[in-house]
Formats: C-alpha cells, sequence, structure tokens
C-alpha cells in the first residue's frame, strides 16, 4: 500500500507544490491543512505515514502544532518545511521530535529524497 | 490542458493578491495601533509566505523584498525596532512596492526593480537611517494609485468570465422553462404538466445556484479601503477612524466590479469634504478624530452599501446657489426643491462641491460618475444629512445583475416590464382622488403631491414638444378606476398611467442590440413564457424624459 502523507501549510501554492510532488512519486496525499487546530485534527483522523509541517501558520507556531501531534501521537513521523531564516526554530523542532527539514523553496528530488528516508525510519508508525 | 507551471503561476498570482491585500489592511492596523501584535503576527506569516512563494517561482527581487520585510516585522515583533516615523513610510512603500511586483507578474511583464528600496530596508534592519525619503506622489500618480488599490482579483477560482456564460446560459433556460409552462397549460395535458413543474423546480434551483456562485463577500471590495482612507486622510492631513462592517455581506462579483469607481468617489468626498480637519472639529465640540463607516448590509432582495461620517453635513442652501450659478438648475425650478431635491442635484453632471480644489478631489470629475454606475444596475441612491453631524450616502444594489424582479404591464396589448427596484406603489385611483395643478395631473400618495403621466404620452410622443396641457376633463367619468404605477427614481416619484396590471415576475434583462440600444427609454428586453417580447422600462430615462417635457 502507498504511504499516507499529510501536509501542513498555510499557503494553498505551497500546499498544491508539495501534494504534486508526493503525488507523482506515488505517495497518497490523504489530508492538506492550513492552519493548527486543522492539522491537529486531521492528524488524528487521518492517522498518516508522514506529516510535513510548515514552521508558521496562522494560528499557532508550527513548533506548537509539533508538540501537540506527538503529544496526541507518540509515533507520528513529522518533517518540518520551512524558508530560510527560521533555523532557530527549526532546530527546536528536531530537539522536539522531527525526523528532518525541508528548506523552502525546495527541488522536488530533495523533497523525495528526504521524505523516503524519513519513512523508511524505524517504522514504529502503523 | 494548462500546464502545471501554468497551474502554479495562477495559484501564485491569486494568493500573493490576497496576501497583498492583506498586508495592506494589517498595515493600516498596525499604523493606527503599533502595539497590534495581530496585525505584526499577520504581517510577519503574509511576508514569510510570499518570500517562500515568490522565491519558489524564481522572482528573486520580490523575494528578497518579502524577505527583507519579514526581517523588520521580526525586529519589531521582538521589540528591537519602533514602528514609527520612516519606518512607517519605508514599509507602506514596500508594500506598494511588492503589489507592483505581484501585478506586473499577473500581466507577464518584467518585474519592478527597486534597488533603492531594497538597500533602505537593509539599512533599516542595521539600525540605520535610510538614504532618501521618497518624494510626494504627484496628483496623478495619486489617483492611479487608489484606483489600483481597489482593483479586485479576476481569480475567484474560476474565472468570472465562464460563470458570466454560464448564467447567460441559464438564462436561456428560464426563457424556454417559461415557454414550455405555458404550452402545458394551453394542451391541457397532466403529464406535460407535472413535467413541466418538475423542470421548473430544477431550473428555479439551477439559476439560484449559478447565482450563488457569482456571490462574494463584500469585504472583497470592502477590506480595500482601509489603505485608501489612510493614504487620502494622510494627504488632507486629517484624522479618521475607518469603521468596517457587514464584509460577509453576499453580493454578485460584478455588481461590486461596477460599484468600485462609485464608491472610491463617495468615500473620498467623504474624507475631503464631508469630515472636517482636526482644528475646525475642536471648534465644534467634536473629537479631532473623524469616524467614517463603510458597511454592507442586506435589505430585502437588494444589497446596501452604505457610507458614513461624522462630518459637517450638507450646507443645503450653499448646494442650491451652487447649483444654479452651475446652470445644473434654474433658480426657479431650484426654489421649489425640498432639502433631498437638493441633495440629489449633487449627483448632477457638471456639479461639483469642492470650493477649494485639493489633490484627492478636485479633478473636474464629479459625483456623477456615482449616479451613472447606479443607474447602469438599476440600483439607487440615497442621502442622508444633518448639518454639523455628518452624512450618510446609501448605494441600494441589486444582489445579482441578470434576474431582476419585475412588475409586468399592459399598454395597448403590449406588455412591459418595469424593475421592482424603482416600482413604489400600484394604485387604482377613482376621478376625484385626482386633481389638476398647473397643466399637469396629480394625486396625493403618502402626503405628498404626485404627478400623474399617460406613459402612452411618454412612449410615443416625438421630438422635444412639450406635453399637452392636463385637464381633469381628460379623465373617465363612467366611474371606472385608473391604473397608476408610481416609480421612484432619485427621491422622485411619478405615476404612470397604464392600461392593467399584468402580474410580478422574475425576469432575465437582454440588453438591447445594435441599433436598438441607443434607444434610452428601454433598459432591455426579456422574452415571456408565451414567447412574447418584452421591453424593460428604463425609469431613470422615463423620469428625465417627462422632467424635460412637462408641460
Amino acid at each position: 500500500m502507498n504511504k499516507r502523507i499529510l501536509i501542513v501549510d498555510d499557503s494553498f501554492y505551497m500546499r498544491t507544490m508539495l501534494k504534486n510532488m508526493l503525488t507523482d512519486a506515488g505517495y497518497d496525499v490523504v489530508g492538506e491543512a492550513a492552519n493548527g487546530q486543522q492539522a491537529l485534527e486531521m492528524a488524528v483522523a487521518t492517522n498518516p505515514d508522514l506529516i510535513t509541517l510548515d514552521v508558521i501558520l496562522p494560528d499557532n507556531t508550527g513548533l506548537d502544532v509539533l508538540k501537540g501531534i506527538r503529544q496526541q501521537q507518540p509515533d507520528a513521523k513529522v518533517v518540518m518545511c520551512s524558508a530560510v531564516g527560521q533555523e532557530t526554530i527549526v532546530n527546536e523542532a528536531i530537539e522536539n521530535g522531527a525526523l528532518a527539514y525541508i528548506v523552502k523553496p525546495f527541488s522536488e528530488e530533495r523533497v523525495l529524497e528526504i521524505v523516503g528516508s524519513a519513512l523508511q525510519g524505524d517504522g514504529s508508525l502503523a | 490542458m494548462k500546464s502545471r507551471e501554468q497551474e502554479y503561476r495562477e495559484l501564485f498570482m491569486a494568493e500573493a493578491l490576497e496576501y497583498y491585500d492583506a498586508m495592506s489592511r494589517h498595515l493600516s492596523e498596525l499604523e493606527r495601533n503599533p502595539q497590534d501584535v495581530a496585525a505584526l503576527n499577520e504581517l510577519f506569516r503574509l511576508m514569510h509566505n510570499l518570500k517562500a512563494n515568490a522565491r519558489a517561482m524564481g522572482f528573486v527581487d520580490m523575494g528578497e523584498v518579502a524577505h527583507k520585510m519579514e526581517t523588520l516585522f521580526g525586529q519589531i515583533r521582538g521589540q528591537e525596532r519602533a514602528f514609527t516615523g520612516t519606518l512607517v513610510t519605508l514599509t507602506f512603500r514596500a508594500v506598494d512596492i511588492l503589489g507592483n511586483m505581484i501585478r506586473a507578474v499577473g500581466a507577464g511583464q518584467e518585474s519592478v526593480d527597486d534597488k533603492a528600496l531594497i538597500e533602505n530596508l537593509e539599512r533599516f534592519i542595521q539600525g540605520q537611517e535610510p538614504i532618501e525619503t521618497q518624494a510626494k506622489p504627484t496628483e496623478e500618480e495619486a489617483e492611479t494609485d487608489a484606483a489600483r488599490k481597489l482593483e479586485l482579483s479576476d481569480l475567484v477560482y474560476i474565472p468570472v468570465k465562464k460563470l458570466d456564460k454560464l448564467l447567460n446560459l441559464v438564462g436561456e433556460l428560464v426563457i424556454d422553462r417559461d415557454r414550455i409552462l405555458t404550452l402545458a397549460a394551453e394542451l391541457n395535458s397532466p403529464a406535460l404538466r407535472a413535467t413541466a413543474q418538475h423542470l421548473f423546480r430544477i431550473s428555479d434551483d439551477l439559476q439560484y445556484s449559478v447565482m450563488d456562485v457569482r456571490l462574494v463577500g463584500a469585504g472583497v471590495l470592502l477590506n480595500k479601503f482601509p489603505r485608501v482612507v489612510r493614504d487620502v486622510a494622510a494627504s488632507e492631513e486629517k484624522q479618521v477612524e475607518l469603521t468596517l462592517a457587514g464584509q460577509d455581506v453576499q453580493i454578485d462579483r460584478n455588481v461590486l466590479q461596477l460599484i468600485t469607481d462609485a464608491l472610491l468617489h463617495i468615500v473620498r468626498n467623504a474624507v475631503s469634504h464631508g469630515l472636517e480637519g482636526p482644528d475646525d472639529r475642536k471648534a465644534a465640540g467634536k473629537p479631532a478624530i473623524g469616524q467614517l463607516s463603510i458597511s454592507a448590509l442586506t435589505e430585502r432582495d437588494d444589497v446596501l452599501v452604505q457610507v458614513q461620517d461624522d462630518g459637517r453635513g450638507i450646507n443645503t442652501e450653499a448646494v442650491r446657489k451652487k447649483a444654479i450659478r452651475k446652470g445644473v438648475v434654474t433658480a426657479e425650478a431650484a426654489a421649489l426643491l425640498d432639502e433631498e431635491g437638493v441633495w440629489a442635484l449633487l449627483f448632477e453632471p457638471g456639479f461639483s462641491m469642492a470650493e477649494q480644489i485639493t489633490e484627492i478631489s478636485g479633478r473636474g470629475v464629479g459625483l456623477d460618475v456615482v449616479k451613472l454606475a447606479i443607474d447602469s444596475l438599476g440600483g439607487r441612491l440615497r442621502v442622508a444629512s444633518e448639518l454639523g453631524k455628518g452624512t450618510t450616502f446609501t448605494l441600494v444594489l441589486p444582489t445579482s445583475i441578470a434576474v431582476k424582479g419585475a412588475l409586468l404591464i399592459e399598454l395597448d396589448a403590449r406588455a412591459y416590464a418595469v424593475p421592482l427596484l424603482h416600482t413604489d406603489t400600484v394604485l387604482a385611483l377613482a376621478n376625484d382622488q385626482i386633481f389638476a395643478v398647473g397643466g399637469m395631473l396629480m394625486t396625493r400618495v403618502q402626503e405628498e403631491n404626485v404627478p400623474l403621466v399617460n406613459l402612452r404620452q411618454l412612449l410615443y410622443a416625438e421630438g422635444d414638444e412639450q406635453l399637452p396641457r392636463a385637464t381633469r376633463t381628460e379623465l373617465p367619468t363612467d366611474g371606472s378606476r385608473l391604473q397608476v404605477l408610481v416609480v421612484s427614481y432619485g427621491n422622485r416619484r411619478l405615476g404612470l398611467i397604464i392600461d392593467r396590471f399584468l402580474r410580478q415576475q422574475n425576469i432575465v434583462v437582454k440588453s438591447l442590440s445594435k441599433p436598438l440600444d441607443t434607444i434610452d427609454l428601454f433598459g432591455g428586453v426579456t422574452l415571456l413564457g408565451s414567447g412574447q417580447l418584452c421591453l424593460v422600462l428604463d425609469v431613470p430615462a422615463l423620469t428625465r424624459l417627462f422632467l424635460a417635457k412637462r408641460p
């Protein structure tokens, strides 16, 4: 079965681009969330294999959302997405359990490489 | 099929324009209250997103400006820097430049390169003062600038043109449906009638669904005004607090588009003529900051857009004198006008209230633009004002332009439609309810004298000859009653004598095609279920004709 991915980003443009890249590579994008609240709800509802999480969201910081997701689903695999300039948050995210981060603007190869290796980890998420 | 690149570009544009609008709005909020953390957070986020998206699209300069702005707002948020003085001017300028860059992308042009701006932003980030301050824009630039800030996005996820076509097709369908219903009744076939009734329900649903798709929140336009008001107030050296309301009120996107210029005029007029300067206000015992509100609300099938100020109000006598001086109205006619009649003169061509040419409003074009736009929509304009207290302009607009409620009337065995927006009352007048004054028949409607005119005379009269003087001798003596439709336009009521009333019906108005489109007594044509062609009367044009020809 294809691996299932949830995309969290407040920009429709970014979500569409990511979704196209991932879908073309054979992943199932099971949901798109535009803010932190949606992200937390959809993470539970879709129980994805991987979540891509933007660091700046309208209602919450990506970091808080990450903590929230890890609290409700301790095994969730999360990859952070960020434009340059937010390195401090990204480092903190890694300390809080994010597996990797993708720097925007991203190339397709880079995204697939990071997503692929994050998914290959210990695979504890059912 | 659209290429993926094309799709990304459109998505980028739609979102970037949205960001630009929101940035302008939040920047005005932040200027008003530099402690507004929510506005600051949003500005930071929007700059961050624009930066990321612009870079992904390869728009390096746009990404760079957004990046520097993000950094600056980050510093302001971190209280390393205060949002005051030249920084305020610079950020407004930077948002303008971003807007230009985004529009350049939309128009497929080269991106605007502004190295000086980027350098100044960088100087600010480093804690230095900018090198040069921007020259004040010329009158012309201010004008185009303000107009551009009101531009509506064409991307409502579906190009509006396609929706127009869809609605036109639905219009055709509705006409056929009415025809089938009539046939079903004529043929007296129960099976056909049942099917026709089903068709009626479905097409009704379809019509409203399509109209619904074209509806947008009034906020799409209203949210652009904080920036415009700020600019006008700044250049007029006035302090204005703007309140918006009813952004969620649903209205046809094309209606909004058509009233954009009109609303811009009214709002500018309110700031530059309605509201006083801070000193005058204090002298009048008012707070120095003028209050301006722009709100949208629903009233039955109409949408009202109101612009209300707490300024000096309209000086009725000054307007009356000026209208006479400008030749808009004769002294005799002006003397007869009541307050509302005088206010209506503000919207006559050639009238412009500004005694003093100001940068913003002294452009020769006046509020007559407003009237034209509203008339073309079949809407109405109301004015209410109290000297020293303020003025309220109300645009009464149809929710949708394609389907109008209309009253069908008959004259010489022909049907005519009158848009409900302009109908006031329906009367059946007995002989003794009519009196003659100055060659005109009149009747009393709600404590007001309303002139009566035979619609036949207005429609059939040729040339510029005056209407014949009317006397009570031409009234029926057999006890029958005159059928009168009272129409209203611009605070003025007129009773049209007709043969009979048919019914009320929703009609789909088609504009007259060449060469008939020059006949201004008819606003268009519609097809009735019977297949009969029905002309739609243009009440504003009829009223004007009556005023020009009355004895």
